[in-house]
């Protein structure tokens, strides 16, 4: 039956799509001895917590994901808070000559910039400001990462609110300010949600200016520790996986729970439909 | 009265131009002024010979690996959007590799490619197969593939959400039309499917092809550039010449190039699309 | 000829269509009438082959096609959405039938011209879908289905997305149009009018099987249940619920006087609703009110006095319990 093969195909895709990720879970379980053996083994082999204990107790993996949490946390607040009263005022008021799209568009444009082209003067600026090696400016960096996505989420988001309701909220005598926190962020909350979750992950996976602008120990994120462990000659395996699975879990989490939001804010609003 | 001041939403919205500004906009101007300020680092990368390695490297590398995702990620699409039961599940689980920290994933690849010790030639060597040619990550002649498959892996995912977000925006009316005039699945797919996909088609070359052609986080893993400069992308090219070797104008020149290049990429694509 | 035999179809635990049977003779024009639920349309992409059946068998020309693909079956449809290929010109979409049955481009282009100058679409050729009107986007698809000369013709609610003045034209023209090629036709509707000007025969639908098969002057005058009684005509029969059976008079036979008369029922004016060419009067009795027809001179007050009586030739009679017509 034609069923029965289609599912055997996406079984087999989906086999394919995990088995890396659960031989790194293998990894970061099995005692270095088990970890290269002849044949690979994929089950039944001797489990031990022992990598957990060295990377996060007295490696320095703890002091990483720390930093990673309040990175992530900081700058989705602050692209938050900069960002939504700006969606705010592109979808909410009159604007001459169609300025709100052009500012919509440039807002937007700036996503598009290779970071790489970014990144030098942003070392160079934020070494004369005695940032660099520090969480808040790496942090002002993801803020200017997340700010074009929120602003262009959830303005998506308050555009589907039909007008009449703030204008009914205003009737009755209420605020502009009041009516963004009291009516309209409630109807939002989803959307909000959603981008708050792609801003995080979005902070938590990256690389590039997290490897480049810190570099101490004390301000090192996940990612930038592993790396820095793995590119020395003397790897110890049992460690690097076990903060690998540390480091994608709370993804997996999170997307998972975001998961209807992930095209909209992947494809940035161009599949219509 | 209408005043024709300041619309009221501008205040909403300066904040964040101003961060923008600062963050997106002076950085540009400022590299600007850094390539710009000897032109004789122009004349240096005309010939530049490993820039040039680096930019014959990534073009193999963004063609390949495009092709391969995108084939993939609409064989996929089609796949799972024909399934009626389970559909979220499998569509969840095959979105994993691309939600992962892409450190994390090349630090897996990493493993599973070890000639020695990997999971992968260690399975292929217990069903039989040679493994002693396959250097993968370590090989001159391979690491660039190997790299490959791991984008491949990785990104796969990508093209398929888009793709299946395309296909199911495409309304069911045109297709049973076309069933009853006559068309077979092929035909259907040919005829209707396809021309209505063309606008995702193209938004995903398009953001795809964009990010691997600046591509760096999993070649640094898993490479390094290496063997040699065997996987140097031009990413990493300008990464190790702005901070290996503390030369931030030619790194800025060259990542001019590198933004010049990307615009070309994505304008000469949309004109391909538009012509079909 | 088309035959349908005992076609049933569940989704869940629920029939969407019980166990129908109808039988359509060449160049008949069957109607599906009821309201939505009723099965018509899941009946309908039976017969088309865009759903399978759980029970039962289709024959078309006396070759069974129950369990033939739907692009074998040699039938077309028009659907309500008019289904047009976005991508490809008015005249690509017309031509698509035959180009699936590889026909050369030269003949494809003939027998466009021709349909396209049938149905007036003439200059808009080389336009795309989303640039015609309504009514312009229902004749390509009207065009698309009549130009393969299929077996039979299968509509669902064509005209329900037009505007009420289009609507009673294309209703007009497809009438004429299906005279003209005498194609089996099967045509789904919930409007009650549509149904009695185009039909040879209508099959009143409600909860997956029919009610009634018949031509619409007897389905008019002598339905066979309450359900099909109330569902045909505008506005309703009147149903009056008494110890023994249930009275039904048609508006139109309920005869109206401002003066009292022997033997005449007594009752006041609810409302009168004054269309121009006729009257229609509400009338109060007690609790339970009457719609009543009458001339377009008839005028009078709310809760004027007013007596009415029935034709008693025209009163149908129905059973309490299962809204079965009995014999008078």
């Amino acid at each position: 039956m034609k069923a029965a093969v289609r599912y055997i195909a996406a079984s087999a895709a989906l086999l394919i799509a995990l088995a890396p990720v659960y031989w790194l879970l293998t990894i970061s379980l099995k005692r270095e001895v088990d970890q290269f053996a002849y044949p690979p083994q994929w089950i039944g082999f001797a489990a031990t917590l022992q990598h957990y204990r060295d990377a996060f107790g007295s490696g320095s993996f703890g002091s990483y994901f720390a930093n990673s949490v309040i990175l992530a946390a900081m700058s989705t607040a602050a692209a938050l808070a900069i960002g939504v009263p700006a969606a705010y005022g592109l979808s909410r008021f009159e604007w001459a000559r169609s300025w709100d799209l052009k500012i919509g568009d440039w807002i937007l444009s700036t996503r598009m910039l290779p970071p790489i082209v970014t990144i030098v003067p942003l070392f160079l600026m934020l070494r004369e400001a005695r940032l660099l090696n520090s969480l808040i400016g790496l942090a002002i960096v993801y803020t200017g990462f997340n700010l074009p996505f929120v602003v262009w989420m959830m303005r998506g988001f308050f555009d589907e609110i039909p007008r009449e309701i703030e204008e009914a909220a205003m009737l009755d005598g209420e605020s502009r300010v009041g009516s963004l926190l009291r009516i309209i962020l409630p109807l939002v909350k989803p959307g909000l949600a959603a981008t708050a979750v792609f801003c995080l992950v979005v902070a938590w996976n990256e690389f590039l200016f997290a490897l480049i602008l810190t570099q101490t120990d004390s301000s090192m994120t996940l990612p930038v520790g592993i790396a820095s462990r793995v590119t020395q000659y003397e790897i110890k395996w049992g460690a690097m996986s076990a903060a690998g699975v540390v480091a994608m879990l709370p993804v997996l989490v999170f997307a998972s729970a975001a998961q209807k939001y992930l095209v909209r804010g992947l494809s940035l609003g161009a599949v219509k439909g | 009265m209408k005043t024709r001041r300041i619309p009221e939403g501008f205040w909403w919205t300066l904040p964040s131009i101003v961060v923008l500004v600062a963050l997106s906009i002076y950085p540009l101007v400022y590299a600007v002024r850094l390539a710009f300020g000897d032109l004789g680092n122009f004349t240096r990368l005309a010939g530049d010979h490993v820039f040039g390695t680096a930019a014959l490297q990534t073009i193999a590398f963004t063609a390949v690996a495009l092709a391969a995702e995108f084939v993939l990620g609409l064989a996929l699409a089609l796949l799972v959007d024909s399934l009626t039961r389970f559909r979220s599940f499998f569509r969840a689980g095959l979105l994993v590799p691309m939600l992962l920290p892409p450190v994390v994933a090349a630090v897996a690849w990493r493993l599973i490619f070890n000639p020695q010790f990997g999971v992968l030639n260690g399975t292929l060597r217990q069903i039989g197969f040679n493994t002693a040619a396959l250097t993968w990550t370590n090989g001159q002649n391979s690491a660039l593939l190997s790299v490959i498959i791991v984008d491949i892996w990785e990104w796969t995912p990508f093209l398929f959400l888009l793709l299946s977000a395309g296909l199911q925006a495409i309304p069911p009316e045109p297709i049973e039309a076309a069933r009853i005039d006559g068309a077979g699945p092929w035909r259907i797919f040919r005829d209707v499917t396809l021309p209505l996909l063309k606008s995702t088609i193209l938004l995903a070359l398009l953001l795809r092809g964009m990010d691997l052609v600046r591509i760096f986080d999993q070649i640094f893993i898993l490479t390094q550039g290496g063997p040699g400069t065997a996987t140097e992308t031009v990413s990493l090219y300008i990464y190790r010449t702005a901070f290996r070797f503390s030369n931030f104008g030619y790194a800025a020149t060259m990542s001019f190039v590198l933004l010049a290049a990307t615009m070309l990429f994505s304008r000469g694509l949309m004109r391909v699309m538009r012509a079909r | 000829m088309m035959e349908i035999d005992r076609l049933t179809k569940r989704f869940g635990s629920r029939e969407a269509v019980s166990a129908v049977s109808l039988a359509a003779a060449d160049g008949e024009f069957v109607v599906l009438l009821g309201p939505s639920g009723c099965g018509k349309s899941t009946l309908l992409r039976m017969i088309a082959g865009l759903e399978n059946p759980d029970e039962g068998s289709i024959k078309l020309a006396g070759r069974d096609v129950t369990q033939v693909e739907a692009r074998d079956r040699d039938i077309a449809m028009v659907f309500q959405s008019y289904a047009l290929y976005p991508h490809m010109t008015i005249a690509q979409n017309i031509g698509y039938p035959l180009r699936v049955r590889k026909q050369s481009a030269l003949e494809i282009e003939k027998e466009v011209t021709k349909v396209a100058a049938r149905l007036g679409l003439s200059g808009l050729l080389a336009n795309r879908p989303r640039q015609l009107s309504g009514g312009e986007r229902q004749r390509v698809a009207l065009a698309r289905a009549i130009i393969r000369r299929p077996k039979a013709f299968l509509m669902d609610e064509p005209l329900s997305n037009l505007d009420a003045r289009l609507r009673v034209e294309m209703r007009a023209e497809l009438k004429h149009l299906q005279h003209e090629l005498r194609t089996i036709t099967v045509y789904v509707t919930h409007d009650q009018a549509e149904a009695m000007t185009l039909a040879h025969r209508i099959a009143v639908m409600c909860d997956g099987k029919i009610q009634q098969y018949d031509t619409p002057a007897n389905v008019y005058h002598r339905p066979a249940n309450t359900f099909v009684a109330q569902f045909v005509g505008s506005p309703s029969m009147n149903l009056i619920q008494k110890s023994d059976a249930i009275l039904g008079i048609r508006p139109e036979d309920v005869e109206l006087s401002l003066d009292e008369k022997p033997d005449w029922s007594p009752a006041r004016i609810y409302v009168t609703e004054e269309m121009g060419n006729e009257t229609i009067v509400i009338l109060a009795d007690g609790s339970s009110q009457l719609t009543a027809r009458t001339t377009a001179g008839f005028r009078a007050d709310f809760d004027t006095p007013v007596w009415f009586r029935f034709r008693p030739e025209k009163l149908h009679r129905f059973d309490p319990s299962s809204g079965a017509r009995l014999a008078c």
